[in-house]
């Protein structure tokens, strides 16, 4: 299933061990602060307890919102936006 | 692959373990990759069975004379290494409890949230370790515990019956004929579990 991962952390370094963390389970960085990618239910549970391990739990906040592809499909999107298709893993390589 | 025993003998002599048993439940073919094969799974890399080790670790020093005197538990044994050549069994158990009815039942830890079914992995594990039970300590064990640990170390009693013991001891059977023969056996019908088969690949 589609993850949107959204994070507000005040520390960089916790913040950067968090952002390698998405980026190692397979996500992609949509915005700073935002990862969106295809997961399945023991991946998501795997990066939310590796996440728990690295955040300051009484200061910073992480959100992994679930998202159907029925809905994923309304999604709009403006201004510089991320590949719809690249994120949803129906292309693999981005040849330029 | 491996050769066939040469005589009944050396195939009796062979054992399983719980974890074998939970991976031919989850798909046959992982006990065809690994014991036929060799090819191993290297679950040590998963986070998940990590933190599930170092909970079992701190089990076993935290708290050791801890009784759950809820359950009538009155006397227990940590981390029990226990064979059974009768049921071809042999592993490690988390707990052993006496009971103050005579009985005597596993404990299982589990690094897992509590859902409300019970997954058929929970229940022949605590038959298998069951089983071993009864064969070494020549006691009964009418029911087996599980605590989750995700979910604030909620307790779960399972009820184990000779249902669950034969269906068990048949599981058993079934991996002895993969091993024994080297075939190559039909995959898991659930076609969700593939999608996290760390035997994806070369599986066909």
């Amino acid at each position: 299933m589609l993850v949107w991962v959204i994070y507000d952390i005040i520390k960089t370094k916790t913040r950067t061990k968090v952002a390698k963390a998405c980026l190692s389970a397979g996500i992609y960085r949509v915005q700073k602060s935002v990862f969106l990618g295809e997961l399945n239910l023991n991946q998501i549970d795997q990066l939310s307890l590796k996440i728990e391990r690295l955040i300051d739990l009484e200061k910073d906040s992480v959100y992994i919102f679930p998202l159907c592809r029925d809905d994923f499909k309304k999604v709009k999107l403006l201004g510089q936006a991320f590949d719809k298709k690249m994120v949803t893993d129906e292309i693999r390589t981005k040849f330029f | 692959m491996r050769s066939e025993p040469n005589s009944f003998s050396e195939a009796v002599e062979l054992s399983v373990t719980p974890s074998l048993v939970l991976e031919f439940l989850f798909c046959p073919r992982f006990i065809y990759f690994m014991e036929c094969l060799n090819i191993p799974q290297h679950e040590e890399l998963r986070l998940k069975v990590q933190l599930g080790r170092s909970v079992h670790e701190n089990k076993q020093r935290i708290n050791k004379d801890y009784l759950r005197k809820k359950i009538g538990c009155i006397k227990k044994e940590i981390s029990v290494y226990l064979n059974s050549p009768k049921h071809h069994i042999r592993g490690l158990l988390d707990e052993v409890l006496w009971l103050k009815d005579g009985t005597l039942a596993p404990m299982e830890y589990k690094f897992a949230s509590y859902r409300e079914r019970l997954f058929r992995t929970y229940k022949f594990q605590l038959t298998l370790q069951a089983l071993m039970i009864e064969d070494n300590y020549e006691l009964p064990v009418q029911r087996g515990f599980l605590v989750f640990v995700r979910s604030k170390n909620h307790l779960l009693t399972i009820p184990i019956g000779d249902r669950e013991r034969l269906q068990a001891k048949k599981a058993i059977e079934q991996i002895f004929d993969i091993i024994l023969t080297g075939k190559f056996p039909s995959r898991t019908r659930s076609r969700a579990k593939c999608a996290d088969c760390c035997y994806k690949n070369i599986c066909v």
